[in-house]
């Protein structure tokens, strides 16, 4: 089924609002980088010295020289692809669970993972504290990791796209004699690379840039992750004092998952037409 | 494949490595940033500048003088309690911590911290040698729960050239007003010979401006704020007073009406106003301004604490201390905190070099103190400014409440008695909410 | 079906059933249970019934929170649903510029909430805000967003709005690809104008897409929170306070842990309530479609 891409051409109006557009999106993250090359005293009480030289990578050495700073990174790096991992597997099952097969109580459960999308995290976070402080999971990896991985959306995600696979490729490798694990594993899961990339990118992203658990069960400084350890790098009135370090802080942490986006890019949309209506 | 899960086991491994060195470990908490690029191991305190700087070095040469032990730093966003609440919460407190005096109360009801006068005695400190403002901040009822680290409140930050064309200088010192009556005129006349507001005021996203002005102004006319624990004073005619001379200001346009704290700060450094009421964490960028060719300040810049407008000279102040979790330590670390207090003690003046006001009586006689830039002018602060009692539990809490509505009264957005009438009974309900 | 083949589904969906009962449905039990508790964050509480919610009901400031909340969505979620749509709309093309252009309007996407109120503070403050400067250059007296209580609700829309494109965008991206050319091709046989087919053709074959972005960004939005904690600390006076930023002053500030988590269970009703309402009055469709949260 051909998909309709437009191949109209816009009017002039059209490219122009287009254009303004992309100029509002883009303004701001381009003060934000050019902030980010000047001098900090250069900045304060005139930000707008930013739009002229002289420029600087010295807030970017800062960065890099902080001992700690690749420590946040690779600590950033484990939780979130471990975070990612986690919930491809964990959604990856249960939503083929949920989707094609038969079992008690099935409609109930889907209902209250789905009711899981309705709890605001600030709701539930001191008692996951308190439970994880128990479990003396805190201050490690595990710690980091396993609150990420039961977030409803992946499975309601991954069974609505398994759901749109025929159930004619089951009954096929049934009658072949195969075990649901074998389907599973040979036939369904090749065909949701698009969505397990979807998945994993959006995952990835949360990962990245939780701050609220991370700055409360990681809090010794060799276990934080990279947002709470840029947080903890800022003096008091960061603001105006050191206006152009935060910014690259800021250019910084978004890097990874520019990049992370860029290559999935393709895969995003092919997924997206695959899942949002059937 | 195989190679990356490798790499992967192996950094979760690296993950819970322990540290074995023979030394005696203690656990250090901080804010004030990190700086680690521009310091790193250094220990030159006397060359270091600004919070970070100094801390930094000050704690690498306590390691330094102190072989057998290590202090482990972890730095965290100011101001850290969030984070400190949750390590209380499972039971993993750090050893040393800082602490703004008006927090110790909270944390000190519920049996979180150590009084420290073991630790103050094995050190040779005495609690009569802090002043009065830290030593008072740091007492909860009988006990004493910090090591004082400085005062910090609020001051009068003056653009000098912007006074000389207002007709408002003297002998090359800014006239200040010594009455409300005095405030208005000086004010007024500022306003009209410069065309410039009098106040900078940051009256969005600060509370604590608001709070402090409040605060200040009713603690001078001998108020007492919080008669018992459980309930604040504000709805009283010296309340109203207060309240309604800053809305006077407002009124009469003789401030700034908009800013937030950067827009502020950007103001006064524009010379855009001719003070600033913020505290004494500004004094080094302020005085970096005042001492580069070309800037508005350059040259005519000038500090004094908050003038006395009414009653006595009082101001409310604040200040950073160092608190010791309950936690079980052994011998050797409580001998490792006790050396610490006693480090610390010892270089106070390098700390005050930040702006921030010592802790110790003796620094503010001392004649290197007297040298640093402005500190003659705002010495004072340190005997004048009085923290909030001891017994008074959610301070911050209750300052952000009481900033939000009194700055909704002093720009006009609600009438000063209702503001005032709120902002008791929110922070009565709040208190009578305590055990 | 044999019995064997009734319980292998289980143990699919085992494991996050697991790790789900335990680490979210079982805090948010025992969440409910502290809310009718009297506790601070350390110490011994005391049980006292519903008496937390019987003091929310008569706390002016969370009233103010949850109408702030939904005003902030009512402001979000409209914009956002037609701008996502037109972009898409205008994006849903072959050709490196428009590749280009879907990667510069999902940018906004990965920032932090932390950097992202950050750059807009520059751009809404009144004084040496990017807006302002602008403002003034064109003679106009600039606007106080985060001060004046009229305008910081707004101000956080629009902050909200550049943030949260992204996502929607895809959606309908997504949407718009799925509609088969088969049915453009007969409009044009048949002589139809673009509004023609947009309207009749397009718009109808979205209808999924759009009750689905809707329903996520309503849910997303319902629980604002960064932003308002950041750009405006709640204020001025707590004209843009939301009810997730007064659960955490609760909690975190005032450590009034039972209260907290009673406003918790307070705004977690509303949302579902809301989501509910939503699917119910757009017809039956698909097994539950719900939301995605930030």
């Amino acid at each position: 089924m051909a998909s309709a891409v437009d191949r109209g051409r816009l009017t002039p109006a059209g490219y122009a609002a287009l254009g303004i557009g992309a100029l509002i999106m883009l303004a701001p993250i381009i003060w934000t980088l050019l902030l980010s090359l000047k001098n900090n005293a250069e900045l304060v009480g005139h930000s707008e010295a930013a739009l002229h030289g002289p420029y600087t990578l010295e807030n970017y050495a800062a960065i890099l020289g902080n001992s700690l700073t690749m420590r946040w990174l690779l600590n950033s790096a484990i939780v979130s692809l471990g975070q990612t991992a986690g919930v491809l597997i964990l959604a990856s099952l249960a939503g083929y669970g949920f989707s094609r097969l038969d079992f008690p109580f099935r409609r109930t459960l889907f209902v209250i993972v789905l009711l899981g999308l309705a709890v605001p995290s600030q709701a539930v976070i001191l008692p996951q504290h308190q439970l994880f402080a128990w479990l003396h999971l805190h201050n490690s990896y595990p710690g980091l990791i396993l609150p990420g991985l039961v977030a409803p959306f992946g499975v309601f995600f991954m069974t609505t796209y398994m759901r749109a696979i025929p159930k004619e490729l089951d009954e096929a490798a049934l009658l072949d004699g195969a075990s649901r694990w074998r389907i599973f594993w040979k036939v369904i899961l090749p065909l949701t690379i698009p969505a397990q990339s979807t998945l994993a990118v959006f995952t990835f992203l949360g990962a990245w840039n939780d701050y609220w658990w991370p700055l409360i069960s990681a809090t010794r400084s060799d276990m934080y992750t990279l947002t709470v350890g840029l947080a903890a790098s800022q003096m008091n009135y960061a603001q105006t004092s050191g206006l152009g370090f935060l910014m690259a802080q800021a250019i910084f942490a978004s890097i990874p998952i520019l990049i992370v986006y860029i290559v999935f890019q393709k895969q995003i949309v092919r997924a997206m037409a695959g899942t949002a209506i059937r | 494949m195989r190679r990356a899960l490798l790499a992967f086991i192996v950094a979760l491994a690296l993950g819970s490595c322990g540290q074995n060195d023979g030394k005696t470990h203690i656990y250090l908490q901080r804010f004030f940033g990190e700086c680690g690029a521009e310091y790193g191991g250094s220990t030159d305190v006397a060359k270091a500048e600004g919070e970070c700087g100094i801390i930094t070095t000050l704690v690498n040469r306590f390691n330094a003088e102190n072989p057998d032990l290590h202090v482990d730093v972890n730095v965290v966003a100011w101001p850290g309690y969030p984070q400190l609440a949750a390590q209380m919460a499972a039971r993993d407190p750090p050893d040393l911590v800082t602490m703004h005096a008006g927090v110790i109360s909270d944390y000190a009801a519920d049996g979180l911290l150590e009084p420290v006068e073991p630790y103050l005695k094995r050190a040779g400190i005495s609690p009569s040698e802090f002043t009065d403002a830290t030593r008072l901040g740091v007492t909860i009822g009988n006990r004493v729960y910090a090591l004082p680290w400085d005062t910090h409140g609020g001051l009068f930050h003056v653009n000098t050239a912007l006074f000389e064309k207002a007709g408002l200088m003297r002998n090359g010192k800014p006239v200040l007003p010594t009455s409300a009556e005095e405030f208005l005129q000086q004010a007024r006349r500022f306003k009209q010979m410069t065309g410039k507001p009098y106040l900078i005021q940051s009256n969005v996203g600060d509370p604590a401006y608001a709070a402090r002005n409040q605060y200040t102004y009713m603690m001078a006319q001998g108020a007492v704020l919080f008669p018992d624990p459980k309930q604040i004073r504000l709805d009283t005619p010296v309340g109203r007073q207060v309240a309604a001379f800053f809305r006077r200001i407002n009124e009469e346009q003789l401030g700034t009406l908009n800013m937030d704290t950067p827009a502020a700060i950007a103001a006064f450094v524009s010379g855009e106003g001719g003070i600033y009421p913020t505290g004494t964490w500004m004094i080094g960028s302020f005085e970096k301004e005042a001492a580069t060719p070309g800037r508005p300040l350059y040259q005519h810049y000038a500090v004094f604490p908050y003038p006395r407008l009414w009653g006595t000279r009082v101001e409310y102040v604040s200040g950073h201390a160092w608190v010791v979790p309950a936690r079980k330590r052994t011998a050797k670390q409580q001998d490792a905190i006790a050396r610490f207090f006693r480090f610390m003690a010892d270089h106070n003046f390098d700390w005050a070099r930040t702006g921030h006001l010592p802790a110790f009586r003796r620094l503010l006689a001392d004649p290197r103190f007297a040298a640093l830039p402005h500190r003659a002018d705002i010495a004072p602060l340190a005997e004048m400014g009085r923290p909030l009692p001891g017994y008074v539990r959610r301070q911050n809490a209750i300052e952000g409440i009481v900033g939000e509505e009194m700055a909704a009264g002093f720009i006009g957005q609600r009438p000063i008695d209702v503001a005032l009438k709120q902002a008791e009974k929110r922070t009565n309900t709040l208190l009578g909410e305590l055990n | 079906m044999t019995s064997s083949r009734r319980w292998e589904g289980l143990l699919f969906v085992g494991p996050f059933l697991l790790l789900y009962g335990v680490i979210l449905v079982f805090p948010l039990f025992r969440g409910a249970w502290l809310s009718l508790h009297r506790v601070a964050l350390f110490g011994p509480g005391h049980f006292v019934g519903f008496e937390n919610y019987a003091r929310l009901a008569g706390d002016p400031i969370f009233q103010q929170s949850l109408i702030n909340t939904f005003l902030v969505t009512l402001m979000i979620v409209p914009p956002l649903t037609v701008i996502a749509l037109t972009l898409a709309l205008a994006l849903n093309r072959a050709g490196r510029g428009a590749t280009m252009l879907r990667g510069v309007f999902f940018s906004s996407a990965v920032l932090s909430v932390t950097i992202v109120t950050l750059i807009w503070r520059f751009v809404l403050a009144p004084d040496a805000g990017a807006l302002g400067e602008l403002w003034q250059a064109l003679g106009w007296e600039p606007l106080p967003f985060l001060s004046d209580p009229n305008l910081v609700l707004p101000a956080l829309a629009l902050t909200t709005i550049w943030w949260s494109l992204g996502l929607p965008m895809l959606l309908f991206l997504a949407g718009l690809q799925q509609i088969p050319r088969e049915m453009y091709e007969a409009a044009a046989l048949d002589g139809a104008s673009r509004w023609t087919t947009f309207v009749r053709i397009t718009l109808p074959a979205l209808r999924r897409t759009t009750i689905l972005v809707i329903m996520l960004q309503t849910a997303a939005q319902l629980q604002l929170f960064g932003q308002s904690q950041l750009l405006t600390a709640g204020g001025p006076s707590g004209a843009s306070r939301t009810a997730v930023l007064f659960l955490f002053e609760s909690a975190f500030g005032r450590w009034e842990l039972g209260y907290a988590s009673a406003a918790a269970e307070v705004l977690f009703m509303i949302i579902l309530a809301v989501t509910l309402a939503q699917y119910w009055a757009t017809g039956p469709g698909a097994e539950g479609e719900r939301g995605f949260r930030r």
